[in-house]
């Protein structure tokens, strides 16, 4: 059996409105995700403010969500970041599916396991509502490894090319992916022996001692070597020179994209190791060691578990799919902060792509179909058990969100961040300005419908208006001490403190919530 | 002279052309002139120069010189004695002899006389309708695809009112304009090369694609292989003579079935006498093309038509090195496709790639444009602009199309528009012809400007009436023909002009400068030219793949300074455009020092390993 093109859109578009139903019941729930609200508020910036709109434009990072938010602003800013991951997620969806067609395991089954794992998988089902570029990162990163695969399969620089485009695409989703180029090294030193005439019947070992030896073959090696190198590593790390230079040119900083609050959520969104240390409670951050972590991750993937044991290919296409657990070693070297599901999901991708190209039946046609399945249904149990375990508080916070089935019947709840902007709204005009960072208040600029009546650190006003700011502003956005971000914004309790020493200013607090205090200043 | 079976050879080779037996045993390889002159002597005719006698034109005249040309006599005078003395090649040729004097109503003398001299004579004395034909046939037929006129007085205009239009506005406001021009220069380069990179992942995904497998080609069978003609076209190219018959011998053909034409211009002596001073048999006919202006290579393509035998035709230059069994291959293929399909092209590649930077340059230049542009190209369905040779026709369909635009200097790729405007398809052949790569660099950039004021030609021609060319090709192919050739050019001319914008930005840090580079221009100027310079090399690194050319990867990194020498070569030919439209700038072969045998042989065994694995 075959699934048609056909089938497959139609349920990639029932996906589609699965997710949509999924994201109105977080939502409802008052549930968002600080990464989406990032790039809402940067796309907020982007069409409604008049300075600096090339780097808002420009430096943005990672640039592939950002311009695929950028396609879906016109539903809105808020909905643009959650419309972008559920499209990426239908859109892989779409070719996970497609590539089944050729796979030497039941394609029935497996196509079956693929379509629970998107409907129900509560990592999957993150991935397409939170509004996270996690999306972004699946779908790159399955596309760079199916090129790889269908390279091994045709031997046609075209999937090569593809696999480069590929990579650079993941790249720009998530800059880490940069050190997965380092764990490439293994494959295509074995790849590269694959197009030298020596005796292919014996173990590689022995290829390799055969191509060492001869001047020729040795040239030829080192040649072909090199060759795919440049070819799989040229078009990323040119992309990232580009992107570096064009950083250093207009933000002043090679590395602004990646250092800048401004420019990049993860500044702001990711959590320390040691914050996660200082915690009362009980956390998995043991789990972040070398080894462990990749143990872990091959633990909550059951399905990477199972392609390496219906795995039948050579001994490079092994390698391929063992690249992420390489890459997790080396981005383990330095790690100061939490990983959170986009690590642990790839794997989930890895295993699905191992079955789909390298899956062989080895236990008969009844048993195969019932190990699939199982397996799938226990990736189901490992994903909950992730959202569980997890330290993010973002995270911890998803599922529980989008399990309380009594929210459909119940008033729409407002987040923090929504309440303290309905007040902004309330009091912001030209001539009663409203003083915000956005460098962390950038969840509360995203829920604003205007822009008007704001000074903004993009102003050019804005470092004279923070010298002195009775003079400009009636309003003060301040981050609370205990706000995760206080130390990410010059307006935190701790330099309003200063302020009010060294301006003698009279604050008077206008509005309150756990993390953010206003206050008026004339 | 002969064996029995070799002279029923002969003769069936004779009658299947219409030659006299003379000339099928010295131009199929039967017969070397020396042989041939000793054999003479001894004989009792001694060898008259028949270039430097006096001829009773009245005579010639009423001679057709197709048969001349086919049983090489030439009737020379009266001589006083009611005898038409007549030189011929074979002056024991009584069946001619007879139907001369029956011709003639005279008694015929003959004498003997060199074929390649009396060739000459015949050519020059009796060819000169044949050289008209050749000249202005396509300007009568199809006046709108003749590049007799470079430039229409519309265009003029245009142009005029550009230039004029363009200075009018950065006079009135240079910052806004400049910045205008900037952007929309480095937009457009950036997008080509996108292009570029489309096409060339396209054509990447036939890269181990067989049209024509080695199972196909052994079904064939010689005796349905029809004729088929090689023209040749030469100019001075005495060095390379011995070469172009050793590799005409490998080719895998029928020999009694290959029509090769060398086509020598009048004036190249030289050639002529290398041919006259082989000491082994030629395997080509000697094609004198006489004198007449624009001396190019089309116009002596031409010229050849008219003598040509076969059912299908190629080119060769005269260092070409073509597989062994391409014509088999092509044939094959065309007898698989439909019959729109009425060109072929073959790749085309380097021989002598490792002979310094220049040469690896060029072979990864030619390496991207055949083995994956092409593809690429073919499959968007859009015109396909024909490489200088190993390009095959169907010759009725050739000849229906007027043959080659002797005013352009890169006649093969207007043709190919020319092919696409008639509604007929231009196919790729899994088979690659060996050529030498120049290695010189002032000689590369005389090559390089001939080429590239050819592109500019063909854009000008075609683009008389751009309503017009879209209703033949198609928006399709419209944009292909101008991506393909009209903004190459463009490309090359724009490229220096926005290098040294980004260097005079870099290097003087003038306020004045800054001015025009404005943060937003400058961020697109910055991304277009790494971006573009970027997948411009990575295009070329593609390039090695096919062939396994692994060792020249590293060379694609130096394509700026190649396309530097692009752009110097695109103001050559700007320059020569505008004076010199129709001058030939010679590429002069011969200069490598690598032998093509072994560098052949490895090439074809690359390609064959890859195809196999």
């Amino acid at each position: 059996m075959r699934i048609s093109n056909s089938q497959i859109r139609i349920v990639s578009l029932l996906l589609v409105f699965y997710y949509i139903i999924m994201a109105w019941l977080l939502h409802r729930s008052g549930y968002e995700h600080s990464e989406s609200l990032f790039y809402a508020e940067k796309l907020k910036l982007l069409f409604e403010y008049k300075e600096n709109t090339l780097l808002t434009l420009g430096t943005t990072y990672p640039s592939t969500f950002f311009i695929g938010s950028i396609v879906f602003s016109p539903f809105g800013y808020l909905f643009a970041p959650i419309a972008t991951s559920i499209v990426m997620m239908s859109v892989l969806y779409f070719f996970m599916v497609k590539d089944i067609n050729d796979s030497n395991l039941p394609i029935k089954t497996l196509f079956i396991c693929i379509t629970i794992l998107f409907f129900l998988h509560p990592m999957f089902i993150f991935s397409a509502v939170s509004g996270r570029n996690v999306a972004g990162i699946m779908l790159f990163f399955y596309m760079l490894f199916r090129s790889l695969f269908n390279y091994y399969k045709s031997q046609t620089t075209y999937y090569l090319s593809l696999a480069s485009i590929y990579l650079t695409g993941l790249i720009f989703t998530e800059i880490n992916f940069l050190w997965m180029l380092l764990s490439f090294f293994p494959f295509v030193m074995l790849i590269s022996i694959e197009g030298i005439k020596v005796s292919k019947e014996e173990p590689f070992v022995f290829q390799y001692f055969q191509a060492l030896n001869n001047r020729s073959l040795r040239r030829k090696l080192a040649n072909r070597t090199v060759a795919l190198y440049l070819i799989l590593f040229l078009l990323p790390l040119g992309a990232v020179y580009l992107f570096r230079t064009l950083n250093a040119a207009h933000a002043g900083d090679a590395t602004y994209f990646l250092t800048s609050q401004y420019a990049n959520w993860r500044v702001t969104g990711t959590t320390a190791l040691n914050t996660i240390l200082e915690g009362v409670n009980g956390s998995n951050i043991s789990m972040q060691t070398q080894i462990i972590f990749q143990t872990f991750t091959v633990f909550l993937a059951p399905l990477f578990i199972l392609s390496l044991i219906l795995f039948r290919g050579k001994l490079y296409e092994l390698f391929t799919i063992l690249t992420p657990l390489i890459f997790f070693s080396i981005i383990l070297v330095d790690v100061k902060y939490y990983f959170t599901v986009e690590y642990y999901i790839i794997i989930n991708l890895i295993g699905i792509a191992a079955l789909t190209f390298f899956g062989a039946e080895r236990f008969g046609k009844k048993l195969t179909p019932i190990l699939l399945v199982g397996t799938t249904v226990l990736s189901l149990f490992a994903g909950v058990y992730y959202f569980n375990e997890t330290n993010d508080q973002e995270e911890q916070d998803f599922l529980s969100s989008l399990t309380k089935v009594e929210q459909v019947f119940e008033p729409k709840k407002s987040s923090e961040l929504q309440q303290v902007a309905d007040y902004v709204a309330t009091v912001a005009t030209n001539k009663t300005p409203v003083l915000i960072d956005d460098a962390s208040a950038f969840g509360i600029v995203a829920h604003l419908q205007t822009l008007d009546g704001l000074v903004l650190p993009m102003q050019k006003s804005f470092v004279t208006v923070i010298e002195n700011p009775v003079l400009t502003a009636q309003y003060i956005v301040v981050a609370k001490r205990n706000n995760r971000l206080h130390n990410f914004t010059v307006l935190n309790a701790y330099n309003i403190g200063i302020m009010k020493e060294r301006l003698k200013l009279s604050t008077y607090r206008v509005f309150e919530t756990n993390n953010w205090i206003i206050y008026s200043i004339r | 002279m002969f064996t029995t079976g070799k002279l029923q050879q002969i003769e069936q080779i004779a009658e299947e052309f219409d030659y006299a037996n003379i000339k099928a045993a010295l131009n199929f390889g039967f017969l070397t002139r020396k042989d041939y002159v000793s054999f003479l002597d001894r004989a009792g005719f001694p060898l008259i120069d028949v270039r430097n006698e006096v001829i009773d034109e009245s005579f010639v005249e009423q001679c057709d010189l197709i048969q001349l040309n086919a049983y090489l006599f030439l009737p020379i005078r009266n001589d006083g004695k009611g005898n038409l003395i007549v030189a011929a090649a074979d002056p024991l040729d009584e069946k001619l002899q007879s139907t001369l004097e029956i011709k003639f109503n005279l008694k015929v003398k003959f004498v003997a006389a060199s074929d390649l001299d009396i060739t000459w004579m015949v050519h020059k004395l009796r060819g000169e309708f044949f050289v008209k034909e050749a000249v202005f046939s396509l300007m009568k037929k199809d006046p709108d695809s003749s590049g007799l006129i470079t430039f229409t007085d519309a265009q003029l205009v245009f142009i005029f009112f550009f230039i004029a239009l363009s200075l009018a506005l950065l006079t009135i406001n240079f910052v806004n304009i400049f910045i205008f021009f900037n952007l929309f220069f480095s937009g457009f380069f950036l997008f080509a090369i996108l292009f570029k990179l489309y096409i060339a992942l396209k054509g990447s995904r036939y890269e181990l694609q067989e049209t024509v497998t080695k199972a196909e080609l052994k079904l064939i069978e010689n005796d349905s292989l029809p004729v088929y003609t090689i023209l040749l076209p030469v100019y001075k190219e005495d060095k390379l003579i011995r070469k172009l018959i050793w590799n005409l011998r490998s080719l895998d053909y029928p020999r009694g079935k290959l029509d090769v034409k060398l086509l020598i211009e009048e004036d190249d002596d030289k050639t002529l006498n290398a041919v006259r001073n082989l000491d082994f048999p030629a395997n080509f006919e000697t094609i004198v093309v006489p004198f007449h202006m624009p001396k190019t290579k089309p116009k002596a393509c031409n010229y050849g038509l008219f003598y040509c035998k076969g059912k299908y035709l190629t080119i060769y230059d005269a260092e070409d090195v073509p597989d062994s069994d391409q014509l088999k291959k092509v044939v094959c293929l065309f007898r698989k496709l439909p019959k729109d399909y009425i060109v072929l092209q073959g790749a085309l590649n380097y021989f002598n790639k490792n002979e310094n930077v220049l040469t690896r340059m060029f072979t990864l230049e030619y390496s991207y444009w055949f083995d994956y542009m092409l593809p690429g190209l073919q499959s968007l369905d859009v015109p396909i602009p024909l490489g200088g040779t190993s390009n095959h026709f169907k010759l009725d369909k050739l000849r229906e199309l007027g043959g080659w635009d002797p005013f352009n200097v890169t006649e093969d790729a207007d043709l190919g528009l020319r092919v696409f405007e008639k509604r007929y398809k231009v196919g790729v052949v899994n088979s690659t012809t060996l050529e030498e790569a120049n290695n010189e660099p002032f000689n590369w950039i005389r090559q390089r400007s001939r080429w590239i004021k050819g592109y500019m030609q063909t854009t000008l021609v075609h683009m008389r009436n751009p309503v017009k060319l879209v209703g033949k090709i198609g928006w399709r192919g419209f944009f292909g023909f101008n991506f393909f050739v009209s903004f190459t050019p463009i490309t090359f001319l724009l490229y220096p002009v926005l290098l040294s914008f980004y260097a005079v930005y870099l290097i003087f840090d003038l306020q004045s400068v800054k001015i025009l580079f404005p943060d937003w221009v400058l961020y697109i100027s910055i991304f277009n030219f790494i971006a573009g310079n970027t997948l411009m090399i990575y295009i070329n690194m593609l390039a090695v793949f096919k062939r396994r050319y692994y060792e020249l990867i590293l060379f694609a990194m130096l394509n700026p300074f190649y396309w530097l020498m692009h752009s110097i070569a695109a103001y050559k030919g700007l320059w020569q455009l505008i004076y010199k439209p129709f001058y030939w700038e010679k590429t002069n072969h011969g200069l490598t020092k690598v032998s093509h045998s072994a560098s052949a042989a490895a090439a074809v065994a690359a390609v064959e390993n890859a195809n196999k694995e």
